[in-house]
């Protein structure tokens, strides 16, 4: 495994380690294994948490929740930018993270399938051209631009694929604007140096229209790979014009 | 690539074991979508009908202190009373924990409450006043159950002829009304198998998130509930709209796939917790049975019969059961003669009744804490169905628990204590304090 550039960004700062960068490590450390031992499937698999067939896209509703909520925000390149802008136009797979969370179920495995989603796009010419991930952190004093940027080009295997993007909130006010406006619930733990992270939090992605309206909500129960595929592709087949907002 | 993403799938699954073991919600009847308790649970909240005359003689959401070795152990700390009375049912929590949602049978109202800011004190945030225009028709909303960032609302009856055909409702966290997915019917079966059972009914309904598994129940529309329940009975007509089916349904799809006959009014419904237990129970309130919903050898779902609750004639009218969190043991309520049975359900097809209790002269529901050491009942059951006279008692009553009997704690008249009826229970903690949600769950 070569040495990630993130991790090579805090080195030469100096300063300790991230916290999260073990967990981290182990991770992409299982997750090479992983690859090293893949077998000849051709197929998404039933996992064990996930011990169903996924739905044929295409063969169900996606009720519209609710217009995605907009807010100032920073790229990963520290351009400032509304939220909206990342949530229109392209099928928007959004993940709310932070790169310190060690919590093997949330952080950690909201990227791993957003990367594996990212993965099938660099095969899939429609899923390049009409999906978009972001992953949103709601830890902007330790994720800054910088940070997200090392940390996104250790997350993307790929550089084709569809758009993958890293953004953190202008500032706490904003921050506290979109999450609340969001539902998603970020708590300090009692002690900062919780091997888990610093920070409790529910578990939230977000499947949002090219037209700007929430279409589902995820927590790691229903964070299955298949079925966000599934979804994509169901909201790739429908007419998005016929949809009416509800506010 | 799609060999690379198989393996990357498996290994984290295999690294997320631990993770999914502690995920689960702290008391066994509650959503497995729901933040849980680290602990011990340190509040009651009972959602109680108000009675005339009594009190206020509002519905309200009573707290009760549960710490143990609190100075207020046993005792109500707070009460809130909402608009009017509307026919307190059930509730549930928002899956971050942060919100209850409390339900009115009669009105269709829908109280959420804040009980994140502070839990000993649940604050009132808002109330949803218009379901029916809503949700296009659907009325008598049951409860809430949690789903990421969602309610499930299933409902009872419909306002057209406020009879038992109804859906299911969801509704965002934030009080968005999204869908409606009415029960299927004979002429509406939307695909299901056994098409010509469908009857529309429903009850609760519940997820079994590692199989996409959702089944519901069934029970009867607002005509029925809200009668007299002597006049109810004998009343040959109003008798026969009852609901005696149970669907299962792909629930990310919410497309019901199959139906099933369970005759005599199927009522709780409580998924097995273990990571290989494929099956749900119910109890049967008008034909006092217990019901086995599972899946087969053939991975096919299929419901059975499996133990009678009682041999009392005439049955008992079992209501609400709770299932251990080690899918070992199921306390069952009957509503008939006010006692609580408790099955062995180690072997799910072949329950055996293992000891009795008598709880009171009438009791409803029951809540068991996440460890088995604590038991909760409550008494009444519907405004017009509940015992008259010296039978009408009502009350919270706390019990400890050791597998083998039920011990009383504490004892809470709620007439005298002007409450009025007490009906729906859920577990409060500040044990996490403003951290109200988990990273693992």
């Amino acid at each position: 495994m070569g040495e990630r550039p993130w991790c090579r960004g805090r080195s030469e700062g100096g300063s300790r380690a991230p916290r999260a960068m073990p967990s981290i490590v182990s991770f992409i450390f299982i997750w090479s294994a992983a690859a090293i031992t893949a077998g000849a499937d051709t197929g998404l698999p039933r996992e064990k948490d996930y011990d169903y067939d996924p739905p044929v896209p295409g063969s169900y509703n996606l009720p519209v929740v609710k217009a995605a909520p907009d807010g100032a925000i920073l790229d990963s390149n520290g351009t400032s930018l509304n939220l909206r802008d990342l949530t229109h136009g392209r099928i928007t797979v959004l993940s709310f993270i932070y790169t310190r969370c060690a919590a093997p179920k949330a952080c950690p495995y909201a990227t791993s399938v957003m990367s594996q989603l990212h993965l099938l796009s660099v095969e899939d010419k429609t899923l390049a051209k009409n999906m978009r991930i972001v992953s949103m952190s709601f830890d902007p004093d330790y994720d800054t631009p910088q940070h997200l940027a090392a940390y996104a080009e250790s997350m993307r295997e790929e550089k084709s694929g569809c758009e993958w993007d890293f953004a953190t909130a202008k500032s706490h006010s904003e921050l506290d604007s979109i999450l609340s406006a969001y539902g998603q619930a970020v708590d300090k733990r009692p002690d900062p140096a919780d091997p888990q992270g610093p920070l409790y939090h529910i578990l939230r992605v977000f499947l949002i229209d090219r037209e700007g309206r929430i279409r589902n909500i995820y927590s790691s129960g229903t964070l299955d790979l298949r079925l966000v595929l599934a979804d994509v592709k169901t909201l790739l087949l429908e007419d998005t014009t016929k949809v009416e907002i509800r506010k | 690539m799609k060999a690379r993403i198989n393996s990357q799938l498996i290994v984290l699954a295999l690294s997320f074991t631990f993770s999914l073991i502690v995920a689960r919600a702290d008391e066994t009847c509650s959503s497995p979508y729901l933040a849980r308790i680290d602990g011990q649970e340190e509040f009651v909240y009972v959602w109680t009908l108000g009675v005339e005359g009594l009190g206020d003689g509002a519905d309200k959401l009573v707290t009760v202190d549960v710490r143990p070795g609190s100075r207020n152990y046993g005792k109500v700390i707070s009460s809130t009373s909402v608009d009017g009375r509307n026919e307190a049912h059930h509730g549930g929590f928002t899956d971050d924990r942060r919100q209850l949602w409390l339900a009115g049978l009669d009105s269709s109202r829908l109280f959420i409450f804040d009980v994140h800011t502070d839990p000993a004190k649940p604050r009132y945030v808002k109330t949803i006043d218009n379901f029916a225009e809503a949700t296009g028709g659907a009325i008598g909303p049951h409860g809430a159950y949690a789903l990421p960032g969602r309610v499930l609302i299933p409902c009872l009856s419909n306002a057209k002829d406020h009879g038992g055909r109804t859906a299911l409702v969801e509704y965002s966290n934030d009080g968005n009304y999204i869908a409606t997915h009415w029960m299927p019917t004979k002429d509406a079966a939307q695909g299901a198998a056994n098409a010509n059972l469908a009857d529309g009914y429903g009850y609760d309904a519940r997820v079994l998130p590692r199989k996409n598994a959702l089944l519901t129940s069934s029970f009867t529309g607002w005509n029925n509930y809200m009668m007299e329940f002597g006049k109810l009975t004998a009343d040959p007509e109003a008798m026969k709209h009852f609901g005696g089916t149970m669907v299962i349904w792909d629930f990310h799809t919410r497309q019901p796939k199959k139906i099933f006959e369970v005759p005599g009014v199927p009522l709780e419904i409580r998924w097995a917790w273990g990571d290989k237990h494929n099956y749900a129970f119910t109890a049967t309130a008008l034909s006092s049975k217990l019901w086995l919903v599972y899946l087969d050898n053939r991975g096919e779902w299929q419901a059975k019969d499996v133990a009678p609750i009682s041999d009392v004639k005439g049955g008992v009218l079992p209501v609400d059961i709770s299932l251990s969190a080690d899918d070992k043991t199921l306390f069952i309520d009957s509503f008939g003669d006010g006692k609580c049975r408790v099955f062995d359900v180690s072997d799910p097809q072949k329950p055996k009744q293992i000891y009795e209790k008598q709880i009171g002269r009438q009791v409803n529901m029951v809540s068991e804490s996440w460890d088995g050491k604590r038991v909760y009942f409550t008494s009444s059951l519907l405004e017009h169905w509940d015992k008259k006279g010296d039978e009408n008692e009502q009350f919270l009553r706390g019990y400890s628990w050791d597998g083998k009997e039920l011990k009383p704690q504490f004892d809470l008249d709620f007439t005298a204590l002007k409450l009025g009826r007490p009906h729906h229970m859920v577990f409060g903690s500040t044990k996490i304090g403003p951290n109200r949600t988990v990273a693992s769950n």
